[in-house]
């Protein structure tokens, strides 16, 4: 009975579902306001101090708003698309090591790093179906383009996260954490940095933000939602731009290791999680700020003509220097 | 200024057969009157022995009896060639053959006066409604907006998707653009044939901000269509007063005092430069650059404070007026011009750079949407469309108008034809138009203001050209002595340059379409501004989403 008290309390509580929602709000004003400073402008403002309330207030207002299902679209898949796609990310998260371990406690697996990966990559699908569903020319156009985008950024992401897996002797996150007393980005440098474009193209921002190009295709494949569902799918990208600054942080920034300096070390493993995750998102919103939107057949070849062999590169040169960086690990 | 002449020689010597009457009442502007069906010949002639020659538009007048058709003709100067046909029998042969740029021109004068051009390749509406009732030609000078308008209307359901060649076809898509689209910054439709993310064809529909400008300052008096034609656009507001003042001027034979020709310089110039830099901006958001986008207008913004600290206003000046202008400029607001100048010649210079040298940016824009330069001259683009293709032309230099003349500057133009080209055109011209002001402020004449012009305007006609930040805008006003006009035509430099934007689109991607729409600047409420609607008939087109995307749903409800 104990037992499932604590496992309710994690899962939809903390570090689960609720502290998840929160902390996901949280990012969503931390991203909105750096890029607008990037831009020069002043970014939310009115809701909260620091209008840090102003991600509830649109989730809110989108919650209230008329919910237009059009016509001539297929009912079932333009409604469960956008929840299937949330429920995909949310599930991927719970792998994340937040406060030291995964939210379902024991639930760690050797190979744990690829199903996060492969439910990434499924919720995308979700989205794609969501745009799909639309029947509308844009829409129909921003769902190609999340496909033929996945394409692309895809395998170098998949063969990039092996880098880190490679120097732990791990497919699971939790130990590829643990196994970080000095931080993976220090060792493999090379292999962060191509992990963060990559991630830039994962997460449709710019330069890669061409799922959406507003200017092109209105809203791509969210042009027809509205109002609940629109929520679902706004909620979903926060959800997905939350995984990714994780992964970055748990594959190369050593997760939620830091110097617990005093009291409880799980308050401090969130901390330094939350911190070094922070530190993520603004270097990728400063990629995203200095770069203008690329085509996407430039997309494409450019995945496949320079991501993938340098990908490649880059895992063989971590294995390669392994026994050094062994030796430095100790 | 050499070449005017030339052509004008030209002119006479190969087609005095043909000539009824020629007249140079002001240095480069000539006006010819020829026998019927002689305006091929002496089109062809122009476009043979002047390089660079490009036909600004066709003007249509209603004289009673007759149409007159006037072949604005931009060779240094301007030549009005003249061609008459009856008004019960209004037919003529098109140009469109010699001269392809001619093709919306001539629809526009089939739209609203019911010429028939034998030999269009498409004559059909360009402004007015599909369902317009047949024979009813608002720019006719007995057409009045008939109390019935609405019930003579033809009920039919007519759509633009209608069209056969519009509906989809395998694995070609329609996307269309417009009338409401993130990439349009005002109401106008692309529908574009798309084979996945290749753009195969583009129609392009106008009219959707008519707002019978035209037809309107036939009833009003000159001073007053001042402030009428100000609201063309309000972006290039300096640029049609200015050519609205100067034909009224050149008609009347008004001598504008210098410091006025100065003070218009000087504000005509500010406006190219907040035009240009707000161009800049939305090329940044255009291509997903959005803090290009957000620092470009921040920096602008200083701009927008000297014209309003100048003229009293951000945007609409009120500053031009027949015979001078209204508000004089104290010294200390010199000064201050002169130090914002500097600041923007700075971050200018600065955006320069980026544009140069941003690599995304680049390999956004180079190679994308090209305009060769026999294209360009073909469909008479003008602006920095033009000068974006190799083609240095610029009115303020080939027929210089208020102070033009005495103060230097270079003419920016670029080879690569593409979009790059034009958005570093525009960008390099800020830095050319930061330089005039500072000549322009620190040798303004002193002297008055404006002279008084009495409400009557002698008979007579003329054309006055100025280049707006868009390019080349031409304002043609016929008056009878009286003080209304008799007729006011106005060529936004947007429907010169619209012409060209098909073949431009052509081959490239969806994702550039908003860079090549962008790179044409265009301004639609400038383009559409000659047809007469009521508000009822003026909100003619709807689209619902079932109309895109079931062709057989297809239907615009009215």
């Amino acid at each position: 009975m104990a037992l499932d008290l604590i496992f309710l309390v994690r899962t939809l509580v903390f570090p689960g579902f609720i502290f998840l929602l929160v902390l996901v709000l949280f990012f969503d004003w931390f991203e909105r306001k750096v890029a607008a400073r990037f831009q020069n402008r002043m970014g939310p403002s009115y809701a909260g101090p620091f209008g840090i309330l102003q991600p509830i207030a649109d989730y809110i207002k989108l919650f209230s708003k008329e919910d237009i299902t059009p016509k001539q679209t297929n009912k079932l898949l333009f409604v469960a698309a956008p929840i299937l796609a949330f429920s995909f990310f949310v599930f991927a998260l719970f792998y994340i090591p937040i406060d030291g371990s995964n939210v379902i406690l024991n639930s760690s697996f050797e190979g744990d790093l690829l199903l996060v990966l492969l439910l990434v990559t499924l919720a995308n699908f979700g989205i794609f179906l969501s745009g799909w569903a639309s029947l509308n020319p844009y829409s129909g156009i921003g769902a190609t383009r999340v496909l033929t985008q996945f394409l692309g950024y895809d395998i170098p992401l998949i063969l990039l996260a092996i880098g880190p897996a490679f120097l732990a002797k791990s497919l699971s996150i939790v130990n590829i954490t643990a196994s970080q007393s000095i931080p993976f980005v220090l060792l493999i440098p090379w292999s962060c940095a191509l992990f963060i474009i990559v991630l830039q193209a994962e997460l449709e921002k710019d330069p890669f933000d061409i799922p959406h190009a507003e200017t092109e295709i209105v809203g791509g494949y969210e042009t027809e939602y509205s109002g609940r569902k629109l929520a679902f799918i706004k909620l979903s990208e926060d959800f997905q731009f939350l995984i990714g600054a994780a992964l970055v942080t748990v594959l190369f920034l050593g997760g939620s290791n830091g110097p617990v300096l005093f009291g409880m070390p799980e308050i401090w493993h969130i901390f330094w999680f939350i911190v070094k995750t922070l530190g993520v998102v603004f270097v990728l919103e400063y990629v995203g700020n200095v770069a203008a939107r690329l085509r996407i057949d430039q997309v494409v070849h450019g995945n496949w003509k320079l991501l993938i062999p340098l990908s490649v590169l880059s895992l063989a040169l971590t294995i390669g220097i392994e026994p050094l960086l062994r030796s430095v690990i100790g | 200024m050499e070449m005017f002449e030339d052509a004008v020689d030209v002119l006479k010597k190969n087609l005095e057969d043909a000539i009824l009457e020629f007249r140079v009442p002001k240095p480069r502007k000539a006006y010819v009157l020829l026998k019927p069906e002689r305006h091929r010949d002496a089109i062809s002639l122009l476009l043979k022995q002047v390089e660079n020659a490009e036909l600004s538009t066709i003007t249509g007048t209603d004289l009673g009896n007759e149409i007159e058709l006037n072949y604005h003709m931009a060779c240094g100067g301007t030549i009005t060639i003249k061609s008459r046909v009856p008004r019960e029998k209004p037919v003529i042969r098109t140009i469109t053959d010699i001269l392809p740029g001619a093709n919306l021109y001539e629809r526009e004068v089939f739209d609203l006066l019911g010429v028939i051009f034998e030999g269009h390749p498409n004559l059909q509406r360009l402004m007015l409604p599909e369902n317009w009732p047949q024979g009813d030609y608002p720019l006719r000078r007995d057409w009045k907006p008939h109390a019935n308008q609405e019930n003579s209307f033809v009920s039919e359901e007519t759509s633009q998707t209608e069209t056969e060649d519009l509906k989809d076809a395998g694995s070609i898509i329609n996307v269309i653009v417009g009338p409401q689209h993130p990439v349009l910054h005002e109401p106008e439709m692309f529908s574009f044939k798309v084979d996945g993310e290749t753009v195969v064809d583009v129609e392009v529909r106008l009219g959707y901000v008519h707002r019978g400008i035209e037809k309107a300052a036939e009833r009003m008096m000159y001073f007053q269509n001042v402030y009428l034609v100000e609201r063309i656009c309000g972006i290039c507001n300096a640029a049609h007063t200015t050519c609205f003042c100067q034909a009224v001027e050149d008609i009347g034979n008004i001598d504008t005092p210098p410091r006025a020709l100065y003070l218009r310089t000087i504000i005509h110039e500010l406006n190219r430069v907040h035009s240009h830099l707000l161009l800049l901006g939305v090329a940044g958001h255009l291509l997903g650059f959005e803090a290009l986008f957000q620092h470009v207008w921040r920096d602008r913004e200083p701009v927008m404070d000297i014209v309003e600290r100048i003229t009293g206003n951000r945007l609409m000046s009120g500053f031009n007026t027949i015979g001078g202008v209204r508000r004089d400029i104290d010294p200390n607001t010199i000064e201050k011009t002169l130090k914002t100048v500097k600041e923007v010649r700075k971050r200018t210079t600065f955006y320069k750079k980026v544009f140069e040298e941003d690599p995304t940016l680049r390999l956004r824009t180079e190679g994308v949407g090209v305009l060769s330069r026999s294209d360009a001259l073909k469909f008479c683009v003008v602006g920095p469309v033009a000068r974006g293709s190799g083609i240095a032309m610029d009115v303020r230099k080939d027929d210089p108008y208020a102070a033009y003349e005495e103060i230097p500057f270079n003419v920016v133009s670029y080879k690569e034809c593409d979009t790059w080209a034009r958005l570093m055109v525009r960008a390099e011209e800020v830095l050319e138009s930061l330089d005039i002001l500072d000549y322009a402020l620190s040798h303004l004449p002193s002297g008055r203001l404006r002279v008084r012009v009495q409400r009557k305007i002698p008979e007579g006609e003329a054309v006055s050209r100025v280049e707006a930040p868009r390019g080349e805008l031409i304002h043609y006003i016929k008056s009878d002595g009286t003080a209304y006009p008799y007729r006011v035509k106005v060529r936004a430099p947007t429907l010169a340059n619209l012409m060209a934007f098909p073949d431009a689109i052509r081959g490239a991607f969806i994702a550039d379409i908003p860079s090549v729409i962008g790179s044409l600047d265009p301004c639609f409420s400038c383009t559409d501004r000659m047809a007469f609607l009521d508000t009822k008939n003026g909100q003619k087109w709807h689209w619902s989403l079932d109309d895109v995307n079931n062709s057989k749903n297809r239907k615009a409800l009215i």
